[in-house]
């Protein structure tokens, strides 16, 4: 699982562009989306999306069900090791 | 005394119907053109679509084209749509006139770059096509196509791209600039922009329901439409019955989100208020309301307040159209005026098809009406980026102010950016986690705006105007090339809500909080002096106090190597330039 969640922050730093953050600075548990956290929006939540999908051939249905699982980095991870088909 | 514009022609081609009076039985036997797709190429085929029920070859046959001549879909369908509305006004001095062609487009001649890229990439077979892929050459071509000499002008604001091109083509009749203006909009289906709404996720599985509860986003359409508008006056002169008089617009920006509108529904609020405001009726005065009801959960949420901040809780009958023809993003605001004529001309008002449960705080659509006198009606057509606007069409002549006197203009601020080693300075202006998704043209009119503001001593102009001949060519490139090399599955959102022409005026307005007029021409290397024009009347007319003009173009590295191919000189890396214009 640490692994998996080094990876996905290494990912999520090159597909939204996040020049100025390394992955230490990231803390696996903070909130993903507003300002206590990472910061993204709605945009990033859809290139989130795309990311699974190429990465891991998860796919959703729609963004509210993705949404859910966009807690933090460490929920993301979760549902990765469980869902991913590649 | 100001003069009153008179529409004398008008043609429209749709899914539901390739001619008005096709459309109109359709519209009156509540007849969907939406269902499977067929002649759009794509892998996502299991999404319903409003296709023009024809076959390329088929257009080129009702336009007497050889078949064997590869034309642009847009082109095409532009182009019979305009003939219509040529016909119809039937106005045999025209050589003798300023005629002047305005036609509202962003995907130009995409949908012919997209088929041949793959081959474009490999030999030099149909790379000739390229000549045409920009949204100034379709509008030419257009034209050209119907036989009338004219002037041409192109307008990108994404979904409200052909309202844009009927408000400019008022104005410019009103000043005496034109004789007669051919105004409105074409937008066929390309794969393009149907994957890009596909990877925001906004595409509906089934039929849309737009301002239903239940609505789970739009379905894509195509098609093409355009008025031809006169002085009433001259109007008056020659033709026994105007079809309605246009008599009022307002051209407002959300200055949100690219791709969202805000809650409270700002740029929608002000573009129908301006709308009323210029028309001289009062909100009782409208008689029915042709929605912009896109079926997205965002839109109509964002529209229902709107429409409630304008009219209270006296909401006129209203409906969306986009049941029938599916949304036509760039021509939708000239289909659905015409459809708005047929509704005046024929008594009836149209139905909002696929509604049944009302969403919470919206608004209630009419499911259609017979026997019904329409006086005024307004339609509303909001676009990417927060372009808003709205239209006004009554059926008297409406009597307007005598016209004020020119007001004289001048140019307080100029900025150019064009080197890359000044493009890292955007971190003075914005903080980083905005600039993170910028290319270098955004980067480089992000600057020049800001110092150009800067220097005139003004935070947020009354109007922001742009200007390009290709747009954002680095975005749009990248995502056409990552759909044709490595597939339709996985694309990026954020390379396609950054391809439209608009994104750049959009992203000043967004950053300047700027509500005013926004909107963007591309017609190639006249793109600059169509929106200077621009500027110049709203500051005479009265209409801004400060105006933000800007010429943006960049370089793409496939593109560039298509030009050399071509032997035809490269685009620069990037160029930006703004200037700000105020009162004398």
């Amino acid at each position: 699982m640490e692994n998996l969640i080094k990876t996905l922050k290494e990912q999520i730093i090159e597909a939204l562009n996040l020049e100025e953050i390394t992955p230490e600075e990231i803390n696996a548990n903070d909130p993903i989306f507003g300002d206590n956290g990472l910061g993204l929006d709605s945009i990033d939540a859809l290139e989130l999306i795309v990311l699974l999908e190429k990465n891991y051939g998860i796919r959703f249905a729609d963004p509210s069900e993705a949404k859910k699982v966009f807690g933090s980095i460490a929920t993301i991870a979760e549902y990765v090791s469980k869902n991913r088909t590649k | 005394m100001a003069s009153s514009i008179a529409i004398t022609g008008s043609g429209i081609i749709s899914a539901i119907g390739c001619n008005k009076k096709e459309v109109l039985h359709s519209l009156l036997n509540q007849k969907t053109g939406i269902g499977s797709m067929k002649y759009l190429e794509s892998m996502h085929n299991h999404l319903p679509v409003g296709e023009v029920k024809c076959s390329n070859d088929e257009l080129k046959s009702i336009l007497g084209i050889d078949a064997s001549k590869i034309v642009s879909r847009n082109v095409l369908l532009g182009a019979i749509a305009a003939k219509e509305a040529l016909c119809e006004a039937n106005d045999n001095d025209l050589p003798s006139k300023k005629v002047v062609f305005i036609s509202g487009t962003t995907v130009g001649g995409m949908d012919i770059t997209e088929t041949f890229f793959a081959q474009m990439l490999q030999d030099d077979t149909f790379l000739p096509y390229l000549r045409n892929h920009d949204c100034g050459s379709s509008s030419v071509e257009i034209i050209q196509l119907c036989g009338v000499d004219a002037e041409v002008c192109t307008i990108s604001t994404a979904c409200s791209s052909a309202l844009n091109a009927m408000i400019v083509g008022a104005e410019m009749l009103k000043r005496g600039e034109a004789d007669v203006i051919i105004a409105g909009g074409c937008e066929s289906l390309s794969k393009f922009h149907f994957n890009g709404f596909n990877s925001l996720m906004i595409l509906d599985t089934e039929r849309c329901r737009p301002f239903d509860a239940t609505r789970a986003g739009i379905n894509l359409g195509e098609g093409a439409a355009y008025v031809v508008m006169e002085r009433a006056e001259d109007a008056a002169k020659r033709v026994t019955k105007v079809q309605a008089y246009i008599s009022g617009y307002g051209n407002r920006c959300d200055a949100f989100h690219q791709t969202a509108t805000s809650e409270t529904g700002e740029g929608a609020y002000l573009a129908m208020s301006k709308a009323i405001q210029s028309s001289g009726l009062s909100i009782h005065d409208i008689s029915y309301i042709n929605a912009h009801g896109t079926g997205t959960g965002n839109n109509d949420q964002s529209e229902s307040v709107a429409l409630q901040r304008v009219f209270g809780n006296n909401v006129p009958k209203m409906s969306s159209t986009k049941g029938f023809t599916g949304h036509t993003t760039s021509a939708s605001g000239s289909i659905e005026t015409v459809i708005c004529l047929l509704a005046m001309m024929n008594n009836f008002i149209p139905s909002n098809l696929g509604w049944g449960n009302a969403m919470e705080n919206g608004v209630i659509p009419t499911m259609g009406e017979t026997n019904v006198e329409l006086t005024n009606v307004l339609c509303n057509s909001f676009g990417f980026g927060g372009n808003c606007s709205s239209l006004i069409l009554s059926k008297e002549q409406p009597k307007l102010a005598c016209g004020v006197e020119k007001r004289k203009w001048r140019v307080i601020a100029e900025v150019e950016v064009n080197a890359d080693s000044d493009l890292s300075k955007v971190k003075e202006f914005i903080p980083p986690m905005e600039a993170r998704r910028m290319g270098k043209l955004l980067k480089a009119a992000t600057i020049a705006s800001q110092q150009a503001l800067n220097i005139a001593g003004i935070e947020c102009p009354d109007a922001i105007i742009t200007a390009t001949s290709l747009g954002m060519l680095e975005t749009s490139e990248k995502f056409l090339n990552a759909m044709i090399v490595e597939g339709e599955e996985a694309l990026s959102p954020t390379l396609f809500m950054q391809s439209t022409h608009n994104t750049i005026g959009s992203a000043i307005a967004i950053r300047n909080k700027c509500n005013g007029y926004n909107i963007t021409y591309t017609q190639g290397s006249k793109s600059f002096d169509w929106a200077m024009q621009d500027a110049i009347r709203l500051i005479e007319e009265g209409e801004a106090n400060t105006v933000l003009v800007g010429s943006y173009d960049e370089s793409a590295p496939i593109f560039n190597s298509f030009l050399q191919r071509l032997n035809e000189p490269e685009c620069e890396n990037v160029y930006s330039k703004c200037v700000i214009l105020t009162t004398a």
